[in-house]
């Protein structure tokens, strides 16, 4: 296998580590053996290689790019600030390519590489079936964006979530349909597992703040004429409909149902924040559509000098999942430097210990299922000029 | 309820201008040609091509506008379907008929594909559309885009009709539909008739594909996947191979799956359209419309 293997380069460079690992730990006693902690052999000896999988093939490529170069920016400021337990961080990260089958087996890879925490996940469904892998290895894991529910439902210790999750989504829907003074809802989806989670959630969430479900629809996707559904909208006329589903459907709904006589605020998931929905929903029907976002770098207030460190890191403006990815590899640096070790059980504890740890979508702690508390959900809006998502509300004040 | 009737009628005229084109080229070769929602994708490419080439049409000029991109793709998509007829069908006519069912799923697969490749991945926004102004009549909502649309559709199925009965080339068509043996040696181009098909037909999906363009607005290289599959059974309900059928069958697809979604929800529409469909066709299994089956040689 090794001798035909494809990536030959990759495994040379696997070599010439594992030989400067060897290197470095010849040479520990000299120079870092003077200021270990007590409890000599919890810290690591050698540089702490975080493992990263994200899709970098595939249509999702580019995030898995964003991914990785805010990593390497968190990676790049803790290294410059003398590095985590006194070594050095590196990031090592492997292509998913947003399927289960090849994250399985890159997941495994970075296991023998060495990793001692990952900071990497970005499609829930290919984020999956790694859980056990980096949990029987032994390493905690910090997904910066996959946010299935059934992450920690699998009710493993070592996982945690630091995107929100649909709960805090649905929340974040609800908390801004109140802001808006609608006293009766409706949701739509389109019978995917991500979207029906999503509605059900909302519906849940709704009844419990005592906001009226008028209308709760599902759709078939990948059809032009909704007019069926637009029609019932209409007819219900609730004050905000929710589309939980993604941005093509959501365009043409949105359309035909202000078509129908429709004229509450259509709100629509993250699935949906895309600049082409503008453009299939048309100029005039873009002035009540209203959506739930993760926070993206464009939408920071006060973070120019971040944006710049990572365009001369990157050559790139930062994208989504950038400011995740950035904020996974410093919970871990944090988490790793309370516990004043890289070992397992010492990580978790710190990582469930942490306490409203400053990220991009606002302080964040734990809950016992190890999600974030709350946010991490903004409320965005289309700007008329770009027909682009911009922040609208923070949902902060 | 005259909503749900309207509704189920705009659907239910371009399951009808497909299946058209399904049922035809039934009729007349006995193919199901499973290309044949992709050429209605084409036709909407088509369009989307010539009109963003043409930059900003202004809004008072998007139905003649329109209505000139619809003869250009109807055109182009025509002649598409003549050559596809003549590379993957025509060559295989006297094989077995699973043979030349295959060719048919490859070049769907080939078109479908092939425009992912030009155009990418991602649904694109059609780049005129018909103002959805609307007026109440008859406690309906219609817009003027709905009536053209309809109006469209009619005079496309009205021409048809009077092709198909009306000229020698229809009788031709019809000839061959009955014995082609018996058609060619009575003297008809068996061949360049089935060309006529094939274009009469392409070009009618590609029709429909343009103004379900303008309609909805949005278009990818999957849209002709499930419209395809909607008016094959469309174009069954009504007789496969009778052309009044495939309007018919078209238009009460339209109606029951309008019907359904309102009465059980959008979720049990297709349940309950084609629980309907499996009924009418255990009694008339040879759909509303279908002529006494001729079994040929």
């Amino acid at each position: 296998m090794s001798a035909r293997s494809p990536r030959p380069s990759r495994i040379i460079t696997t070599l010439l580590a594992a030989g400067a690992i060897a290197i470095t730990a010849g040479c520990s006693g000299g120079i870092a053996g003077g200021n270990d902690p007590g409890e000599s052999g919890a810290a690591p000896e050698g540089p702490i290689a975080l493992g990263m999988l994200a899709p970098f093939s595939g249509s999702e490529s580019a995030f898995g790019v964003y991914m990785q170069q805010g990593a390497e920016l968190a990676i790049q400021e803790i290294n410059a600030d003398g590095g985590v337990l006194g070594q050095e961080l590196e990031l090592v990260v492997e292509d998913d390519a947003c399927d289960a089958t090849t994250s399985v087996a890159a997941a495994n890879k970075l296991v023998t590489e060495g990793i001692v925490a990952s900071v990497g996940g970005y499609c829930s469904g290919a984020t999956l079936p790694t859980l056990p892998i980096f949990d029987q290895a032994g390493i905690p894991m910090v997904i910066p964006a996959a946010n299935s529910n059934d992450l920690p439902d699998a009710g493993l210790p070592g996982v945690f979530l630091i995107n929100g999750t649909g709960t805090q989504q649905a929340q974040s829907a609800v908390q801004y349909a109140q802001q808006e003074g609608a006293t009766t809802v409706a949701v739509i989806d389109d019978a995917t597992s991500y979207s029906a989670d999503l509605a059900e959630a909302f519906v849940e969430q709704a009844d419990a703040a005592g906001v009226e479900v008028a209308f709760e629809a599902t759709v078939t996707p990948g059809e032009n004429d909704y007019a069926s559904v637009a029609t019932q909208l209409a007819q219900a006329a609730p004050d905000l409909v929710y589309w939980t589903g993604y941005y093509q459907e959501g365009a043409l709904i949105n359309r035909q149902s202000v078509d129908a006589g429709f004229e509450g605020i259509f709100m629509v998931a993250d699935g949906s924040i895309d600049a082409s929905f503008a453009e299939i929903t048309g100029e005039g029907y873009i002035e009540n559509v209203v959506g739930t976002f993760t926070q993206t770098p464009d939408m920071l207030v006060g973070a120019e000098s971040w944006i710049a460190d990572y365009e001369e890191l990157a050559g790139a403006a930062p994208g989504p999942y950038s400011t995740q990815a950035y904020d996974a590899v410093r919970i871990v640096a944090q988490a790793m430097e309370d516990a004043g070790s890289t070992e397992f059980d010492a990580v978790v504890t710190a990582l469930e210990g942490l306490e409203d740890f400053e990220t991009f979508a606002g302080p964040l702690t734990f809950t016992e299922d190890h999600t974030r508390e709350s946010g991490g959900f903004v409320i965005v809006s289309i700007d008329p000029e770009s027909g682009q998502f911009v922040l609208k509300d923070d949902l902060q004040g | 309820m005259m909503q749900l009737i309207w509704n189920g009628l705009i659907v239910g005229s371009f399951y009808s201008l497909v299946a058209l084109g399904y049922s035809m080229v039934y009729g007349i070769i006995k193919l199901l040609n499973f290309a044949h929602g992709d050429i209605y994708m084409l036709g909407a490419f088509v369009g989307f091509l010539v009109l963003s080439s043409f930059g900003g049409i202004p809004a008072a000029m998007s139905i003649p506008a329109l209505l000139v991109i619809l003869l250009l793709a109807m055109v182009v998509t025509g002649l598409i379907g003549v050559a596809i007829e003549r590379v993957a069908y025509r060559p295989l006519r006297s094989s077995p008929r699973l043979a030349v069912l295959i060719t048919a799923i490859g070049v769907s697969f080939t078109l479908e594909y092939g425009i992912r490749q030009l155009f990418g991945p991602n649904p694109r926004a059609f780049p005129v559309r018909l103002s959805s102004e609307s007026f109440d009549v008859l406690g309906m909502r219609v817009s003027l885009s709905q009536l053209v649309l309809v109006v469209v559709a009619a005079v496309l199925m009205f021409v048809l009709a009077h092709i198909v009965e009306r000229t020698r080339e229809g009788r031709a068509m019809r000839a061959i539909a009955l014995d082609p043996q018996a058609a060619h040696l009575m003297g008809v181009n068996v061949n360049r008739v089935i060309a006529t098909v094939f274009f009469i037909g392409s070009a009618l999906a590609g029709a429909a594909g343009v103004m379900a363009g303008a309609y909805y607005g949005s278009i990818d290289f999957l849209m002709g996947f499930v419209i395809g599959l909607k008016a094959f059974t469309a174009a069954v309900i009504g007789g496969i191979g009778n052309l009044y059928g495939a309007m018919l069958g078209g238009l009460l697809l339209g109606l029951l799956e309008s019907f359904g979604a309102a009465w059980l929800g959008g979720e049990w529409r297709d349940v309950f359209s084609f629980a309907i469909l499996i009924v009418i066709l255990t009694f008339k299994p040879t759909g509303l419309l279908g002529a006494r089956v001729v079994e040929r040689m």
